[in-house]
């Protein structure tokens, strides 16, 4: 029986019935009185100087109300990370992709808007374009921007204890390389928003995004407006995956638009301009060199990584840090060495994706474990657990693994999977592989140098005592936050979860930092659980003094007072409250209990409006060393996996037909939900693993930027996904969580990577294993074969 | 120029006037309000859109509101009754089928053009059906659950109101 | 996403649809589905002043297999033949194509004369309707010609329609006995996909079911338009069928497609050739199978 009655069951999502019945609002959903359609006009080239911009023609049209450049926003630099603010609302100078921002237009309606921008003539001066890693490090190469010298974003170099004098200890030896392509998050609902500036000077902000925080404070900025009189709204959004983390030049002309025109302003991505944004998962190249002792102990890792990062840093420098530290663990690793390079290219700028920065290196390194495992005559599973950290470790980059269930993972996919009857025993054609991966439960910093609280959470009691509202500033993106929030308001509250609401992703509601960095369920958990004990302990309060017992001879469980001792006589106080709801058919009468709702209204008339309040921000975390804090976290996620495949030789084309998958989630919230992260991650890393590349042509333009020919993978391509929570108890997690939404995406690329080697005896070292690269992979293999023999 | 035509969404006739070149998406959702039809590709390739005409999904980014005069037509919007939610909404929020929830729609109504005509499937069949709904989210399988919960007593013997 | 402006019309009968493409010829599109044409026009790739939909027109969306020779309306959707028993039965090739195109909401709007029409060679009718030998309808106000689906394609996105004809039906002949027929596109992903390459077998034995009587081999996705694998059919022809000749007949195909080696097509030509010879060999076992039952 657990000790809890809201926490680690399977209760229904909060949201569902409205998303079940088309009633959740999405912003492309609302309309507002007197709302204008804006549309941007966004550069055909990948690289030109703006010799000139003629707007005139758009003025003229009838219907258009406002059009604007960069001579109207100015050019102040944003970005992501304030170390490298790199653009701008519009392009001035130069643009430097397809797709940059050059203007933007408000009119009655979208097709009058998207015939103005059409009428703006740019004077394009087309300049020598840089795609690749190759040709942004040409001697001589173009520059992206013209302040860094060699295209090069942002480089790392670190190095833990000392990789070269541990080489000379080792054993064995392995290099080996991975390729990825650039991705799209790829998420159902295009960006959208709506922008209003009022009369007092005040910009409401509607838009589909994963961090109103960030937003708020970028459109304040930029546009030069005081931090509270810009109010960022997050209705329903319908997935983020990363893409939708920092604010965009959608939200930044929308605000503008409105500004100028003085009324609502709607603007929307399609799905081409959802590509051209881009800003998500970078392309990689991985070289990894591992050296262990014969009986498997890890001694060392050399890593260098490369990015092509696009036109613009975005997230890069915290993706290009991460590409190396989430090495740190989850094996026991005393020496590791990174040299990491971030690329600025002539493409759409790359930037944060589930898994941020962490699941290509993980996929090169736990391929080439599998690797080493071979060569050693020792099962891949034997080789991780000989390795594995456990709950106490430090890794040797300062990540602190507070609780870690690894080994319970890698155990529970083991016997699930059958994998001692199975690996290397299956017919040919048919493979199993696994991998296990690990990822931060919050990052330990805010994306700009602050001591700013990650977040602040206010539970306000209703004046009738009946409902609990949660006000959160964090955004609900679709993995069940404002769930996960009501859950443990109701735990920490000790009421139903009926009687709890939640209110979130709202600006004027506090502070939150957002849905990334799967920082939500622990940080704002932490913080909603504070803020919903202080309104318990202020009504336990109020009733002290009113029935003159103490406090902690009390306590709230499902909605009702528990008396540890003697039960007073609480007569009065139910009198009083049913008077004051004479009337109303549902007060308490006979029972024996005292509810919470006749004590919270006691503690309303007493003191007024109940409100607790809580804050989360982490201690400090971390090493002393350049970049130290990009890996930190609170608590660290883990998962096993394991990948059983079949490869039809013939075509080259593979069948994903299993996974067996544990994560380590802490304590699970909903475990529905922790199941469903689980389930949902594996798809996405699916797609990456076989199907999904953003192509380019010798222009720098899309090839595929829609959802036929980028594949995302549908429910013929998913197999049956056998998901195990495995818990622990995390001591900085509300009551005992930590993160299940980026983890668990981690293991995947190679569990199948793996899964395919052991079917046809392949390694393939670049993404994605499209049919014609598996296919190319085996006759070269066996041309190779043949001469040998 | 706008012309008029004549439909019946979720139950109820309505008489419209629209662009030759306004889809029937657009036409729900700016015209009568019926915003449970997302916008996620415009193109055919995501299924977001869909809703049932005369009996089969088809995705409305596709079709022109022209196309639909004389047509029955069932949105998401249809489908709660006043006994309460179809099996299927309530199974998908049961099971834990709905993330993000911008596929949701599009989802549930395959699967009742699938139950209304097959009220036991097989995986395969459930998983053929639903095709053409691409979820980002779930990995699918809590909708795969949530489609095999709804038993052939919940849905009843096949419908003919769409 | 918005559609460009157009005229709408909506004949109810072949006749009136005819007189009116006739009227607007080059300016006129022929809504069928939508399935294609919708999208091209919302990216703009073409915009008709009149849109002329057949969908309202019944004679189009018959099914009739009364005389033994199938015919069926333009409008008949690929749902509706995926569906189709008697496709099913008969010609299991044409029906492996239909389930194999897009999506359940794109089969349900999509039409065959859509399909055939939109003259892609990545489409997944053109390639089983060939191998039966399938004739196309071509109507107009003046008079209608029966063309053989083999010369109907002229390059990609090009066909022997004119302006003031529509394509209104497909005809194809009862296979004679001891014939069967293969279909395989290969995709990357399981639906909604646009296939890599895909390959079309017909074979007739003769009663002993030991000779190859007659063979019709179409690969698709491997030139402009879908090609007959000539020489693979003229080696199958006189032949027994076995894996052995099926293998040489593989290899013959691959010499008769001409994939283009551009750079941004969806896999490289010398994979699309590979494909060609593995489904070329898949596709006549498939056809051996049903040709012997």
């Amino acid at each position: 029986m657990s000790q809890y009655n809201v926490i680690g069951t399977r209760a229904p999502r909060v949201d569902a019935p409205d998303k079940a019945t088309g009633r959740a609002v999405f912003v492309d959903d609302m309309k507002m009185p007197g709302m204008l359609f804006g549309a941007l006009l966004q550069s055909p080239y990948a690289h030109a100087r703006i010799r000139g911009i003629d707007v005139s023609a758009a003025k003229r049209l009838p219907g258009v109300k406002a059009v604007v450049t960069a001579k109207e926003a100015g050019l102040v630099r944003f970005g992501v990370s304030p170390a490298r603010y790199d653009e701008t609302l519009f392009c001035s100078d130069k643009v430097r992709h397809v797709g940059d921002n050059v203007a933007a237009v408000a009119a009655v309606d979208l097709e009058t808007a998207m015939e103005a921008v059409s009428l703006i003539k740019v004077d394009y001066e087309e300049l020598p374009a840089v795609f690749t890693i190759e040709e942004a490090l040409a001697d001589g190469a173009p520059l992206v921007h013209e302040e860094y010298p060699r295209n090069i974003c942002a480089e790392v170099h670190q190095e833990f204890g000392d990789v070269e004098a541990a080489f000379k200890e080792c054993d064995l030896i392995k290099t080996s390389s991975l390729t990825s392509k650039l991705q799209n998050c790829a998420f159902l609902e295009p960006q959208a928003c709506i922008a209003f500036y009022d009369h007092w000077g005040s910009l409401t902000l509607y838009t589909s995004t994963q961090t109103p925080h960030y937003v708020q404070r970028t459109v304040a900025m930029v546009l030069g407006l005081p931090v509270g009189k810009v109010r960022v709204v997050k209705p329903y959004t319908g997935g983020g995956f990363g893409a939708k983390a920092s604010a965009s030049h959608l939200e930044l002309a929308a605000c503008l638009l409105s500004m100028k025109a003085g009324k609502p302003v709607k603007m929307r991505f399609d799905r081409e301009q959802v590509f051209w944004h881009g800003r998500s998962r970078h392309q990689f190249f991985h070289t990894m060199t591992t050296g262990v002792k014969k009986d498997g102990t890890i001694l060392a890792l050399k890593n260098e990584c490369y990015l092509n990062g696009g036109a613009y840093c975005s997230f890069g420098i915290a993706t290009v840090y991460y590409a190396g530290s989430l090495l740190g663990g989850p094996y026991k690793l005393p020496n590791m060495k990174y040299d990491g390079y971030r690329l600025y290219t002539n493409l759409p700028a790359s930037g944060a994706q589930r898994g941020h920065g962490g699941v290509i290196a993980r996929s090169c390194w736990e391929q080439q474990l599998d690797m080493i495992a071979e060569e050693l005559g020792m099962d891949p599973i034997e080789l991780r657990l000989k390795n594995v950290m456990t709950a106490g470790d430090v890794t040797c980059n300062d990540l602190n693994m507070s609780s870690l269930g690894m080994k319970e993972a890698i155990e529970v996919v083991r016997d699930a999977s059958d994998w001692n009857n199975k690996k290397g025993k299956l017919p040919k054609g048919k493979g199993i592989g696994m991998a296990c991966g690990f990822f931060v439960s919050g990052a330990g910093y805010p994306i700009y140098r602050s001591d700013t609280y990650h977040c602040t959470v206010v539970v306000k009691l209703a004046e009738d005592g009946g409902t609990a509202v949660v006000y959160t500033a964090s955004a609900e993106i679709g993995q069940g936050s404002d769930t996960t929030f009501a859950m443990i308001a109701a735990e920490a509250l000790g009421v139903p979860l009926e009687m709890v609401r939640v209110e979130s992703g709202d600006t004027d509601f506090g502070v939150d930092l957002g849905a990334y960095s799967s920082r939500q369920t622990l940080m704002t958990g932490q913080a909603t659980k504070e803020a919903a004990e202080d309104a318990k302990r202020q009504v336990l309060e109020v009733l002290s003094k009113e029935l003159n017992i103490p406090v902690e001879d009390m306590d709230i469980k499902n909605g009702l007072v528990v008396f540890k001792n003697t039960k007073p006589d609480f007569t009065a106080l139910r009198t009083r409250y049913q008077k004051e709801h004479r009337g109303w058919i549902d007060n308490p009468g006979a029972e024996e209990e005292l509810s919470f709702r006749e004590a919270s209204r006691i503690a309303y008339l007493a003191r007024g409006t109940i409100v607790g309040t809580g804050k989360y921000r982490p201690p400090e975390l971390g090493g002393k060393f350049k970049g130290a804090a990009v890996g930190t976290s609170p608590a660290y996620g883990c998962s096993a996996q394991v990948a059983e495949v079949s490869v039809d030789e013939g075509t080259g084309k593979i069948t994903v037909e299993k996974m067996v998958d544990a994560h380590d989630c802490g304590r699970a919230i909903n475990r529905t939900s922790v199941e469903g992260q689980m389930q949902g991650s594996i798809s996405m890393a699916l797609g990456e693993a076989l199907f999904e590349e953003v192509k380019f042509d010798d222009k720098g333009r899309i090839l595929n930027a829609d959802l036929a020919e980028y594949k995302i993978p549908t429910i013929l391509d998913m197999p049956k996904v056998d998901a195990r929570i495995v818990e622990s108890n995390e001591p900085n997690g509300p009551f005992g969580a930590k993160e299940v939404g980026e983890g668990n995406i981690v293991p995947t690329i190679a569990a199948i990577l793996n899964a395919v080697y052991d079917a046809i005896g392949v390694r393939i070292h670049e993404l994605p294993l499209t049919p014609e690269r598996v296919y190319l992979a085996l006759q070269e293999y066996k041309n190779k074969s043949k001469t040998k023999s | 120029m706008k012309k008029i035509i004549r439909l019946t969404v979720n139950n109820e006739e309505h008489q419209l006037a629209v662009e030759p070149n306004q889809t029937l998406l657009d036409m729900l959702r700016d015209q009568l309000g019926l915003t449970g039809a997302k916008k996620g590709c415009e193109m055919g390739e995501c299924g977001a859109c869909t809703v049932i005409m005369d009996g089969i999904t088809v995705n409305s980014c596709l079709v022109l509101a022209m196309q639909a005069n004389g047509k029955r037509i069932t949105t998401i919007e249809g489908l709660e009754t006043e006994q309460g939610l179809h099996p299927i909404q309530k199974a998908f929020i049961e099971k834990g089928a709905i993330q993000c929830g911008f596929c949701t729609s599009g989802m549930i109504l395959s699967a009742k053009v699938l139950l209304d005509k097959n009220p036991k499937p097989t995986e395969e069949e459930i998983r053929s059906a639903l095709s053409g709904n691409l979820c980002r989210c779930t990995g699918y399988q809590k909708i795969v659950e949530a489609v095999q919960s709804v038993s052939e007593d919940d849905v009843g013997p096949a419908r003919q109101e769409s | 996403m918005l559609l460009p402006k157009f005229d709408f019309h909506e004949p109810t009968t072949v006749a009136e649809a005819c007189q009116i493409i006739a009227e607007y010829r080059e300016k006129a599109g022929i809504l069928a589905g939508g399935t294609d044409l919708l999208v091209a026009m919302k990216k703009k790739q073409i915009s008709p002043q009149h849109l002329v939909s057949i969908g309202r027109i019944d004679e189009l969306r018959k099914l009739d297999s009364s005389s033994g020779m199938l015919k069926i309306g333009a409008c008949f959707t690929v749902a509706d033949t995926a569906a189709s028993e008697v496709i099913g039965k008969k010609w299991g090739a044409l029906r492996a194509g239909a389930r194999a195109l897009g999506s359940p909401q794109i089969r349900n709007l999509a039409t065959i004369g859509g399909n055939l029409v939109s003259a892609s060679s990545a489409a997944d009718l053109p390639g089983s309707l060939i191998s039966y030998g399938a004739r196309v309808v071509l109507t107009s106000t003046s008079k209608t010609r029966v063309v053989p689906l083999d010369q109907f394609f002229l390059g990609s996105r090009r066909t022997e329609i004119g302006y003031d004809e529509i394509l209104t039906e497909i005809q194809i002949d009862e296979p004679p006995p001891y014939s069967g027929a293969g279909y395989i596109s290969l995709g990357i992903r399981a639906s909604q996909d646009i296939k890599i390459v895909n390959v079309a077998s017909f074979i007739t034995l003769d009663s002993s079911g030991k000779t190859i009587r007659n063979a019709r081999i179409v690969l698709g996705c491997v030139g402009p338009t879908h090609l007959r694998a000539a020489s693979a059919e003229k080696l199958l022809i006189g032949e027994g069928p076995s894996e052995a000749v099926f293998a040489k007949a593989a290899e013959a195909a691959i010499r008769d497609s001409a994939p283009r080696g551009a750079r941004y097509s969806r896999a490289s030509a010398g994979y699309k050739r590979a494909m060609v010879g593995e489904l070329t060999r898949r596709t006549l076992g498939i056809a051996w199978k049903e040709a012997l039952e």
